[in-house]
């Protein structure tokens, strides 16, 4: 407002002028305006405001931009947390695959201790029912006794054998069979507090 | 083998060659399971003509009377003692029981039955023929209501009287067999359901929406502890059958608690804990879990001997992939290897169960062939007799979870055909199988004991 008002001020100058030299003066010009001291003030103080907003707008971006990608990353590591891992035909033996995966999660696992896991054991349909609860058990054991080997607390893991009752993959054949034979992963404690 | 070994042996002292000559020969000679003979050694019995006249009830409902000669005419056939002949010529019993003439049609024995109804409560009265020492033994058993839910089974406990009469041995047809199916609708769950011996009134008894895996009678034939994963961790309960009641068998240790079967006695649980070993628990005092075996290993499936001194269980001490079958002594002990095993050959045998009347123990499994074995077969072991011998009672499809029943002779057990699946049950004495259930999935067949009068 205050900037309008003088730039109509020279503007109004400015016409008087011209109008001096063609015409004879008619009228008074108007008195020209300037911002009293009041209003440079509150000017000064407005910008300042401004200033100040724009910095926290600034910081608060930031701070979202990086609560953000915490977040990005904390669901990356409960994903990896969750990826379910795989065995061999009446076997609970950590093959290679299944030893990247759990190398990645015990990365995580180690850099967040408030984190627990459950281990659900699982047997494809061959072999008796009750034997495979067993040997669902066992895939189980062995992916925490690989994690414990590293120097976890046993305490953050525990472990339930479904052997060959809830399958994830339908079908009596070598591709559904290696998609049952497996070690799934619940989060059970910590989830929230990942990457903090 | 043997003999065929001595053969060789007294060839080579006869002519000096070498001995070494004969034995790749004797070798291939060796059966699918090493060191085992295998087959369907079925013993030659001679099963017995049984006539049933056409049941009599002068005062009762005829389609009373020709129900209840249904069932026990059923049973006598599903008992594998008899061949029984229930499409007599005319005039053949016209005149009452001439020995003579029975003996010419060529039956050893001859049963009556009358129905009376007496002031609306029904009676059956029995009168089984010997045509061979013409001697009779007569009985009179009262039937409840025919609504009533134990009608059926109290005709069955005559039908197990007479096989009582004739062989001293108990029946198979006052029983029931529990076991445990993925419920209508729910791809996920699994629930216990009961069936009577004769494949009648087939009832489900958990509505839990959840795994109910592993049943198991109690020797009352009154409970039925089975496991549940109700709670995410699978555990052991108790269910009346009484009265649908059911209690958790809290033995105070954590951990996933697995194949229950009953001590004789009743009172004593044998059962496994995941990774930890076979435990007892005193259901009785509600007290004393006492580890059996422990070690690395798993060790699951408990079966008490007949007289409880015993155990039979899984182990798979010898490797994941090769489960195999022990027993040891019901305190603790040693353990010893029943199931046929020679290193580097494997097999896979599981589900054992001991009959309740003598040494034998039945089991599923067979030799694993390039690790893609999945079809079993029923086999009988004795574990006094010790002769590694095994008798296969199945021959077609893949076969599990076979369970005695009372009379220590018929064996109920999971079966895949090539039209489905099914319960079923063969008699160990003359091979003879039956379809219990038709088309179910089912799972974890247990045979109860002989079943009493509800009290």
């Amino acid at each position: 407002m205050s900037n309008r008002r003088l730039v109509l001020a020279a503007f109004a100058t400015a016409i008087v002028l011209a109008a001096c030299g063609s015409e004879p003066e008619p009228e008074m010009a108007p008195e020209p305006t300037g911002p009293t001291a009041e209003e440079l003030e509150r000017m000064r103080q407005d910008s300042i405001r401004r200033a100040q907003e724009a910095e926290e707008a600034r910081l608060r971006a930031e701070r979202e931009a990086a609560e953000r990608e915490r977040q990005r990353r904390a669901e990356m590591s409960r994903q990896t947390l969750r990826e379910t891992v795989y065995f061999d035909y009446d076997e609970a033996a950590i093959r290679s695959d299944t030893e990247t995966r759990l190398r990645a999660k015990l990365d995580i696992l180690r850099a967040n201790p408030g984190v627990q896991l459950r281990m659900e054991g699982h047997a494809d349909e061959r072999g008796t029912s009750e034997y495979n609860i067993a040997l669902g058990n066992e895939r189980s054991e062995a992916v925490i006794q690989f994690l414990t080997g590293f120097g976890l607390d046993a305490g953050r893991f525990s472990s339930v054998s479904y052997g060959e009752e809830r399958p994830a993959a339908q079908g009596s054949n070598e591709s559904a069979w290696a998609q049952n034979r497996r070690v799934e992963f619940v989060i059970t404690a910590g989830g929230d507090g990942i990457g903090r | 083998m043997m003999k065929h070994r001595i053969a060789v042996l007294a060839l080579t002292a006869l002519t000096g060659l070498p001995l070494v000559a004969a034995e790749p020969a004797a070798a291939q000679e060796e059966a699918a399971i090493p060191g085992v003979q295998l087959g369907l050694a079925y013993e030659n019995l001679y099963i017995p003509p049984l006539a049933i006249l056409p049941f009599t009830g002068p005062d009762a409902d005829a389609a009373l009377v020709s129900g209840v000669q249904g069932i026990v005419a059923r049973d006598l056939d599903y008992s594998d003692r008899f061949v029984v002949l229930d499409s007599l010529p005319e005039g053949l019993a016209d005149d009452g029981i001439r020995y003579s003439l029975w003996d010419q049609y060529g039956a050893d024995w001859v049963l009556m039955g009358e129905v009376e109804t007496v002031a609306g409560r029904h009676f059956l009265s029995i009168e089984l023929h010997d045509i061979v020492f013409t001697s009779v033994e007569r009985g009179r058993f009262a039937l409840p209501a025919r609504d009533d839910e134990d009608f059926r089974m109290a005709v069955h406990r005559v039908s197990d009287e007479i096989v009582e009469w004739v062989t001293g041995e108990p029946g198979i047809a006052a029983s029931r067999i529990v076991f445990s199916m993925r419920p209508f609708g729910n791809p996920t769950a699994k629930e216990l359901y009961i069936v009577d011996s004769d494949g009648e009134n087939l009832q489900r008894l958990t509505w839990d929406e959840n795994l109910a895996i592993s049943p198991a009678w109690a020797p009352d034939g009154n409970r039925i502890a089975y496991v549940s994963y109700k709670t995410g961790l699978p555990g052991i309960y108790e269910l009346s059958l009484a009265d649908g009641s059911e209690r958790p068998v809290d033995t105070g240790r954590g951990g996933q608690h697995m194949t229950p079967a009953y001590h004789p006695d009743g009172d004593e649980l044998a059962f496994n804990i995941l990774g930890a070993g076979l435990f007892r628990y005193d259901l009785g005092d509600n007290c004393c879990l006492v580890q059996l075996v422990g070690g690395r290993a798993e060790n699951l499936q408990p079966s008490y001997s007949h007289d409880g001194d015993e155990l039979v269980f899984l182990s798979n001490r010898l490797g994941e992939a090769t489960p195999q079958i022990y027993t040891m002594p019901a305190r603790g002990g040693n353990a010893d290897l029943l199931s046929p095993y020679r290193f580097g050959q494997g097999g896979y045998f599981a589900d054992p169960d001991w009959s309740p009347i003598s040494s034998k123990v039945a089991f599923a499994g067979g030799i694993v062939r390039r690790r893609v074995l999945n079809r079993y077969h029923i086999f009988v072991a004795d574990t006094e007799v010790g002769d590694n011998r095994l008798r296969q009672l199945t021959q077609e499809g893949s076969n599990e979870d076979p369970s005695w029943g009372p009379d220590g002779r018929h064996i109920v057990f999971v079966g895949e055909r090539s039209n489905g699946l099914g319960v079923f049950i063969v008699d160990s004495g003359t091979g003879r199988t039956r379809l219990l259930v038709a088309s179910v999935e089912a799972a974890d067949t247990d045979w109860s004991p002989a079943l009493g009068p509800r009290t």
